[in-house]
This record gives structure tokens, sequence and C-alpha cells, in this order.
């Protein structure tokens, strides 16, 4: 029984969280959110888009969209170049038979006419391009009841 | 002489206690000033060139899209025309899907008409879970 007093614990476990890796997880994190951000390459247009209830999110991977812009006035631009509205078939078709997998965003202003969006998708049709997706913002029902 | 020693010498080590909180910094900025630009929309797939098929008149719900936003409903080869906005068309779609389940929908709009007018049938048309549908220009 005497021998209790000499069994005293030695290594006391130390009462601190260990903070000395915190800065290389930080850099680890930001790292990955640097390397995983993209940059869009398009100019930003002056678009309204129009608004829908049904939007969905879209599954594809960014690689495969292609934005294909449609601004008030009926310009067309493709990857920001002036397109004629004649013309979008020969643009889309050699960038499609290199992804097959492409989606076409048909990102236009919610004013162009019609007959111009009805054009680019015989354009597209001609192309070979059939998957198609008209880009909407999402349309909250509130705002709806009180149009 | 003895007394004249350096009393504290500047260590040789870079402080690195406050890395943290510099890394951190950066990453909450990165965080907060990252916007996610996803892709959302209508999808729809267009038909292949050459592939017109020809569909019994009785079938085709035809939704022409007036250049003011009205929607001229006609149901098939009744020449009766119903005027609708583009908010009923919803229920529409349901009503005569529900008669009718090889019902194809197209939305025939005027040249002239602004894009969001046919936006908003083709959103009606899609919340009310139509599949089969037909974008046309209205001659």
């Amino acid at each position: 029984m005497a021998m209790k007093g000499g069994l005293k614990r030695k290594s006391k476990a130390a009462s601190e969280i260990p903070s000395s890796s915190l800065a290389d997880m930080a850099f680890l994190l930001l790292i990955f959110f640097m390397v995983t951000t993209t940059f869009r390459k398009e100019q930003p247009r002056e678009v309204v888009f129009p608004e829908a209830e049904a939007t969905e999110k879209l599954e594809q991977p960014r690689k495969d969209v292609l934005h294909l812009y449609v601004e008030s006035d009926g310009s067309i631009f493709i990857n920001d170049q002036l397109v004629g509205p004649d013309q979008v078939s020969n643009m889309i078709a050699p960038l499609y038979r290199d992804n097959t997998s492409m989606v076409v965003m048909l990102r236009s202003d919610r004013d162009v006419p019609y007959v111009t969006i009805d054009q680019i998708l015989k354009e597209l049709q001609a192309a070979g391009a059939l998957r198609v997706a008209f880009y909407t913002n999402l349309e909250q029902r509130m705002l709806r009841e009180r149009r | 002489m003895a007394l004249m020693k350096k009393k504290n010498r500047p260590t040789g080590e870079i402080p690195t206690s406050s890395m943290a909180d510099i890394a951190f910094l950066l990453l909450v900025f990165f965080l907060v000033t990252t916007v996610f630009d996803e892709e959302r929309g209508l999808s729809i797939v267009l038909p292949e060139q050459g592939s017109e098929v020809q569909v019994s008149p009785k079938n085709v719900l035809f939704l022409m899209v007036q250049p003011n936003g009205v929607v001229n409903i006609q149901r098939g080869e009744n020449p009766q025309i119903q005027q609708a906005t583009a908010n009923q068309v919803a229920g529409i779609w349901r009503q005569e899907f529900a008669n009718n389940p090889n019902l194809i929908a197209a939305v025939k709009t005027s040249p002239n008409a602004p894009y969001r007018f046919m936006i908003d049938v083709l959103d009606q048309l899609h919340t009310a879970g139509a599949d089969k549908i037909s974008l046309q220009v209205l001659e």
C-alpha cells in the first residue's frame, strides 16, 4: 500500500488541441478551392432572361454546355463571337462533332421576337445539336400571383 | 562590460502562429466571393432533321401564342378556338391529357411574339408534366 504513492502518473496528456497543423489544413482547403474554381470565359452580356416556374438544374458537366447568347436586338453570340443568324449551323456543327454530348444553352433575352429563336432552333437541328435548354430564372409563385 | 550584453536578441524564426489566421482569412474570402453559376433552364430535345412524323390531328393540342401573350387553344380538328392566358395552360393540358394520353402539345408562336410568352407556355407544359412538345412558328 505504501507503493501507491510511487505510482504517480508520469506522462500527463496535454490538455491543448494541437494547432500546429491548422495552417496546413487551411492552406489545403484554400488550394482546393483555388484549383476547382473556374472563371467564366464569356464577357457579360446585357440580357434579361425570362422566368419560369419549372426551371430545373441541368445535370450536365460544364464542359458539355455551349452558351448561345441572343441579345434583345437579335444579335447572336457564340463564344463571344458575333454570329449571323444563318451562320449558327456552320459554327455549331464542328463544335458538336468534337463533343457529341453537348447541350446548347440558349441564353436569350426575354423580348426577342420568336422568329429569331425559331431560326436558331432550325440551325441547331441542321447542325445535329438536338439537345437544347432554354435558360430561365426560377420564378417564385408569389411573384406570379401578384402579377 | 559584462552587464552591457544584449538582453533580448531577436529570434531567428519566422513567427508561424498567425499563419493559420492568414490562411483562414484567405479561405473565407474565396468562399464568400465564389459564385457558382449553375446551368438551369427548361430543356428540350429537338427532333432530328428530316424525321418529321405525321400525327393524327386529333392527338394534337394546338397552343397558338399571339404577340400580346394571349394563347389561342385549338383541340385537334375542332375548329373552335378557346382564348386563354398562359397561366391557364397547365390546367387545360392536364384536363386534355387525362382524356387522351397520346396528346401532343404543339406550341405555335407568332413570329412577332416576344420569346418570353413562348417560355411562359413551355413552362406551364413542363409544370403539367407534358413530354411531347413541338415548337413551331405560327403562320
